[in-house]
């Protein structure tokens, strides 16, 4: 089977809508982290796929570097505020996060 | 080292950071970092208003301008984002002080998001955008949940992260889709390519309006809101006060750019396009904001209910772009100035009022300050009515060409409800006023005392300068606005 830009797209799109409602169903805020996690990654897919078909530059391939280590960068300061949060809280479920109010 | 020149304010920034947080380990925490801090980024905007008012510098080289542009609707930006940074550092180097919370790394972490607000507002390529979004973003959910024994701070910072980085990624898959479209990551590119119609136009529309959405979280455009009256309210008000200026100028700067020559063709102008798009959200961000701030008992969260009624404003204008390009761009880029002082000057004020261990957020804890302290009022009231949009401020100048700019561009009746919606918006201004002036605290209630700061003073007297100076003159600030408009539409 010959698998084009096509499967690919649906493949992505696939892993970013798994990865989307997730975020909006999951209420474990290490889930959510996750779950952007997937969503990102589905990014990084897409560009190196784009990138057979745009051949002319590697720009695809570079921007999805990129997106690699600022995730990585993401990943980091998240977890660092999250700790911060379940040091005072005992929970990381977003259900208890309601000191703000509307 | 000379071709470096046309980024000398960027490089400024990044030296002075690295510098700091040296300074900051040698010293013991002994040095007085918000005046170093404050220098080096006056300085940035003084480079950058040099260049502002010089000649275009010619023959850059191309790896600076394939990345960073270096025309002065950048330069523009860098002076009003280096102006606001300077002053929420000076703010906080009050704050911060009278709350026992000093540490070197906030001032570091001032710098490196200013840095990164800066290379977005010079951005000419989705890469650059995306680094640079994402330098502020993570700087600024470090800002938020910088109070770490604090449960509202972290839970403000919980939240500000979870949704700014669900944001980040639908921005990311939006210019993954462009880049599929057009094979480019350069706007001009892009502009070219999907011009020439050449681009698959449901991928370019799909990615434009996921562009759109992760940009309308950034400058907390309604339904994309949510996280903004937690993040302002939970966070050190300093910090706010750098979220409400920086944040929102980088995001209009970088968001207008894109539109403008990334989209600028027939065919995403037109009647399904981002102009109408854009129109909708204005509609319901202004009336949402308006509404919603209405409402708060809180100071602090109704600003930020009244940033998000600012961002309905801007969105006007920048809809308008679409058939009035150098009107509308001229005067969402002096709105973005004005709003910068004016609201640098309100936050600064509430600061002011508070002192140790009675911070001022609420009207209730404003009652009767105005009398008491004469010039905690006047900083109250010349910042509540330039965002009220009375004149002669920065802010009323603000409104007027935004929506003279939307009212050329035919749309008189959008105009006509941002012009009905402001007047819902004087009426929690005013009620500050009201509280400063006619109201006394209550019995046994803590009556609030500010605090002694000269860095609090001196940035309330550099925004009320601005913010009378912009009211007064403006057609000299206009008229750099026209110029730094017209590097963009060229």
């Amino acid at each position: 089977m010959d698998v084009g830009i096509g499967e690919y797209l649906a493949l992505c799109s696939i892993l970013f809508g798994i990865g989307a409602i997730g975020f909006l169903t999951r209420r474990n805020m290490l889930i959510q982290l996750m779950t952007i996690e997937i969503m990102l990654n589905s990014v990084v897919f897409m560009l190196l796929a784009f990138n057979r078909v745009h051949t002319g530059s590697q720009a695809g391939q570079v921007f999805g570097f990129f997106v690699i280590a600022v995730a990585a960068a993401e990943a980091a300061v998240g977890l660092a505020i999250l700790i911060s949060y379940f040091r005072i809280k005992n929970s990381v479920e977003t259900d208890k996060a309601d000191l703000l109010k509307h | 080292m000379m071709e470096l020149l046309p980024v000398a304010s960027l490089l400024m920034l990044v030296s002075a950071g690295l510098a700091i947080m040296l300074l900051d380990v040698f010293t013991k925490g002994r040095a007085e970092l918000p005046f170093v801090t404050t220098i080096a980024l006056l300085a940035a905007a003084a480079i950058s208003a040099a260049a502002l008012f010089a000649p275009a510098p010619t023959d850059v080289p191309a790896f600076i301008t394939d990345y960073l542009s270096v025309d002065k609707y950048g330069l523009f930006f860098d002076v009003v984002i280096a102006l606001g940074a300077a002053l929420a550092s000076l703010l906080a180097g009050g704050y911060l002080r009278e709350h026992g919370l000093e540490r070197g790394e906030y001032y570091v972490l001032i710098l490196f998001s200013a840095l990164g607000a800066m290379v977005m507002a010079r951005a000419v390529d989705l890469l650059t955008l995306f680094v640079g979004l994402e330098t502020l973003s993570l700087g600024v959910y470090s800002l938020v949940g910088y109070r770490r024994t604090s449960a509202r701070a972290t839970e403000a910072a919980v939240k500000y992260f979870l949704l700014g980085s669900f944001a980040s990624a639908i921005f990311l898959f939006g210019a993954a889709l462009i880049y599929g479209a057009t094979g480019h990551t350069g706007f001009r590119s892009i502009g070219e390519v999907i011009a020439a119609g050449h681009a698959p136009v449901m991928l370019v529309l799909l990615g434009l309006a996921m562009l759109v959405a992760g940009l309308g979280f950034k400058v907390s455009a309604v339904p994309f809101h949510m996280w903004t009256p937690d993040a302002y309210e939970g966070a050190p008000t300093s910090t706010t006060a750098f979220m409400s200026v920086v944040v929102k100028s980088a995001a209009f700067a970088v968001f207008l750019r894109l539109l403008a020559v990334g989209f600028g063709d027939e065919l995403s102008r037109g009647a399904g396009g981002w102009p109408a798009l854009l129109t909708i959200l204005a509609a319901v961000t202004m009336v949402y904001g308006n509404l919603a701030a209405v409402a708060q008992s809180s100071v602090k969260r109704m600003l930020a209910y009244s940033s998000i009624a600012h961002a309905g404003y801007l969105l006007l204008g920048l809809a308008a772009v679409g058939t009035k390009p150098a009107e509308a761009t001229s005067a969402v880029l002096y709105y973005l100035a004005a709003y910068t002082v004016s609201n640098a000057l309100v936050l600064g004020a509430l600061i002011w009022s508070g002192s140790h261990g009675k911070e001022a957020t609420s009207y209730a804890d404003l009652a009767g300050l105005g009398r008491r302290h004469p010039a905690v009022g006047a900083a109250f009231l010349v910042g509540v009515l330039s965002l009220m949009g009375f004149p002669p401020t920065a802010g009323f100048f603000g409104k007027w060409y935004v929506f003279s700019a939307a009212v050329q561009a035919d749309m008189v009746g959008m105009t006509i409800l941002a012009v009905l919606s402001s007047a819902v918006g004087a009426f929690y201004y005013l009620k500050v006023l009201v509280y400063l002036y006619m109201k006394s605290p209550e019995e046994g209630a803590p009556v609030a005392v500010p605090m002694k700061s000269s860095y609090v003073v001196f940035a309330l007297v550099l925004a009320a300068y601005f913010v009378m100076k912009m009211g007064l003159t403006p057609a000299r600030y206009l008229d750099a606005a026209l110029a730094a408009a017209s590097g963009l539409i060229g």
